[in-house]
């Protein structure tokens, strides 16, 4: 689908803005519900979410003693800024990406790894125990998943013959689903993307029963919404990404609310069956599957369209 | 607020009294390089609530009430231990079947304590599935408590000298049919206890206690049965009905955390079974014998099994309407060395669950402790030493 809207319209209010607000906290709700309903808790409420956001905006901001003042409160912005910029270069919704240049897969990428680096930072800047080893956890964390999930989303790029997401997700739209002929990026793309939104089993740098809540243990009001608002901003981008690579491409408004439905319902499915990893765990299953997976994949694309030229 | 100490080279990880892996204050520090623990240590007594003293200021039948409520888990069985301990100073037997309605109550609250652990323990390894249909489980077990004594914790089953409640026919079918439930699920919670890669990975080789360390520790209970000390007061010295109505302990050989939540499970099992035993042969009596309001003087030591381990009772009477002493020590206490040794090597991410391995109970061994570095006698203190450390203490 294609539209054309004035610039400041698209930045604000719709695909990105407001709309995107409102769509990280719709699914940030189909999230906890459908985990609860998979672990037989009758779950939250629909405007919960936004309930939640709304009441910690009111709440006043404690800075805590010993933390870089400007830091704690710019992190939460930065980290919102990078979520909102990434979703530019989406197929949001199903609408082309209105913003689009060769590379911009790698930006993307770029930017939503940036959030984690931040929360990273956040946990850092504070001096709070829990908060370092959150934020040691976050970041050790982020050093696992990124190779296999970037060599993931590498995958598609290659069958597309191109860095251009909007491209991809044309060109990948009405052929055979890339979940067919590539399983194992499609796999490592999705167990990677809830490593990088921390659910559980991933969740080890925010596990409340040892380190209470990790890198955001000092935040509380103003700065903790906007983290959270990220974070539900980075599920839907994921999850956007994940579909349009690996399940044949999102065309309209209705095949992304399927997919991406669809594949939220497995990473539910994925966060209520395991026991939490210990972070070493976590570390470890990465480098030793994950990423060898990834370049398994990787390498039997470029053997495919080696063979492929070579013969025809 | 829990800041790094500057100048320092160790950096502690406190947990509680306010955290949320403990629902009940207790306050640990643990010595951290990097994820890995070197140094643990425990501080207990949050929530004194002086009940061994409120005892002496209340008749033998108030203080049955009393007993009951020093832990909201397992009120049943300290009620029992207090009330065997005082039967046996009368030299009164309680009739069979109230013996049996007790073991009935006793085992009904096992079941429901570890069901509430094995969630709580799950819960501390990040496996709320778990934890969420455990504790949908358990509340069976408690609907069974409550049409039989009308409460879901305190039962006030107990009686000086026999029980309060019979328990009818009608009642023991609607308990069958629970039980039959409860038997299925806990097949099922063994079954991913065994086989669930991610919670294996979190619990197997995880704590590991040998024996000769639970020995030296003074662990009791399950904790020390999954270390293969076999002991359990219901085998080794019946009380109640124990002696017709035998359970058969359960004991692994791995020690770790692992064969901590087999154990409690399998135990869950026996329950069962043994309950099932007792409803087949109901024994036909009545209910209460007489006791006298005096109690003879005397010095008594009544054990039981609790879900936690053995319980332990001294109970002193000078012949009055009035215990002289009552000395509780609840099995959590004796599992805290184990859980301060086995902490040292191990990662922060196991600290939760080798904690809630033990089955802690906070508010039910909170003593009064004294610590006295520059004093002669620690164990003696006349009245003018008492209110002059007062007085130094919050100067």
């Amino acid at each position: 689908m294609n539209m054309t809207l004035h610039p400041l319209i698209v930045l604000l209010f719709f695909p990105g803005g407001l709309f995107l607000l409102a769509s990280g906290l719709i699914f940030q709700w189909a999230d906890r519900k459908l985990v609860a309903r998979f672990q037989n808790r009758v779950g939250p409420r629909f405007l919960q979410p936004l309930a939640d956001v709304l009441k910690l905006l009111a709440k006043e901001e404690v800075i805590p003693a010993g933390v870089h003042r400007g830091l704690f409160i710019a992190l939460p912005v930065i980290a919102l800024a990078a979520a909102l910029t990434a979703a530019l270069y989406v197929p949001m919704f199903g609408i082309q990406p209105f913003f689009s240049f060769q590379g911009d897969l790698i930006v993307t990428i770029y930017l939503l790894s940036a959030l984690t680096i931040t929360l990273g930072l956040a946990g850092a800047n504070s001096v709070t125990r829990f908060s370092l080893v959150g934020a040691t956890r976050t970041l050790t964390q982020l050093f696992s998943y990124e190779a296999p999930f970037l060599l993931a989303m590498i995958g598609p790029a290659l069958v597309a013959q191109s860095w251009q997401i909007g491209k991809i997700n044309e060109l990948l739209s009405g052929t055979t689903w890339l979940i067919i002929g590539q399983p194992i990026g499609f796999l490592v793309a999705l167990v990677g993307l809830m490593g990088k939104l921390e659910l559980p089993p991933f969740d080890a740098p925010e596990a409340e029963t040892e380190i209470v809540a990790g890198a955001l243990t000092e935040y509380s009001g103003r700065g903790f919404a906007l983290f959270r608002l990220g974070k539900d901003i980075e599920l839907v981008i994921g999850l956007t990404l994940v579909a349009a690579f690996y399940l044949g491409g999102i065309a309209n408004p209705l095949e992304f609310i399927l997919k991406t439905g669809a594949l939220l319902l497995v990473t539910a499915m994925l966060q209520t069956a395991f026991a939490r990893l210990r972070i070493d765990q976590t570390v470890g299953l990465w480098w030793r599957a994950g990423a060898l997976l990834g370049l398994v994949q990787i390498l039997a694309i470029l053997v495919g369209i080696y063979i492929r030229q070579s013969w025809l | 607020m829990a800041f790094v100490q500057q100048g320092e080279n160790r950096f502690i990880v406190p947990i509680g009294p306010q955290h949320p892996a403990l629902k009940e204050p207790g306050h640990f520090e643990f010595v951290v390089d990097g994820e890995i623990v070197t140094g643990a240590s425990v501080r207990l007594g949050f929530v004194h609530r002086g009940i061994e003293k409120g005892a002496e200021d209340r008749t033998w039948t108030q203080n049955l009430y009393l007993m009951e409520r020093i832990c909201g888990i397992c009120s049943h069985i300290h009620a029992t231990a207090f009330v065997q301990g005082v039967e046996k100073l009368a030299g009164v037997e309680a009739p069979p079947r109230a013996r049996a309605i007790r073991e009935i109550f006793a085992e009904l609250e096992r079941i429901h304590s570890h069901m509430l652990w094995l969630g709580v323990a799950a819960h501390e390894g990040g496996f709320d599935a778990l934890f969420m249909y455990s504790w949908r489980d358990r509340e069976v077990v408690m609907d069974i408590l409550e049409m039989l004594s009308g409460n879901r914790v305190n039962y006030s089953a107990n009686l000086l000298g026999g029980v309060k409640y019979d328990i009818t026919p009608e009642m023991i079918d609607k308990v069958r049919e629970g039980l039959n439930y409860l038997e299925e699920r806990l097949d099922h919670y063994l079954d991913v206890v065994n086989t669930d890669e991610t919670f294996i990975a979190r619990t197997r080789g995880i704590g590991k206690m040998t024996r000769e360390q639970a020995q030296l520790l003074g662990a009791v209970g399950p904790t020390a049965r999954a270390s293969n000390f076999a002991y359990d007061v219901r085998v080794d010295a019946p009380y109640a009905a124990y002696a017709e109505f035998p359970v058969e302990m359960v004991v692994a050989e791995e020690g770790d955390l692992h064969a901590r939540f087999v154990v409690r499970i399998l135990e869950t099992v026996e329950s069962i079974r043994v309950l099932r035993r007792i409803f087949d042969n109901m024994p036909e009596s009545e209910l209460v014998a007489r006791v006298p309001r005096r109690i003879p003087a005397g010095e008594t030591i009544s054990r039981v099994e609790a879900p936690r381990g053995e319980l332990f009772y001294f109970i002193a009477s000078n012949g009055g309407e009035k215990p002289e002493r009552v000395k509780v020590r609840t099995p959590s206490l004796c599992n805290w060395g184990t859980v301060i040794t086995l902490a040292v090597g191990h990662k922060l991410a196991d600290m939760p669950m080798i904690l809630a391995g033990i089955d802690p109970c906070f508010s039910c061994n909170d003593r009064l402790v004294m610590v006295k570095r520059n004093h002669q006698d620690p164990q003696l203190w006349t009245w003018a030493d008492l209110r002059n450390y007062g007085i130094e203490y919050y100067r």
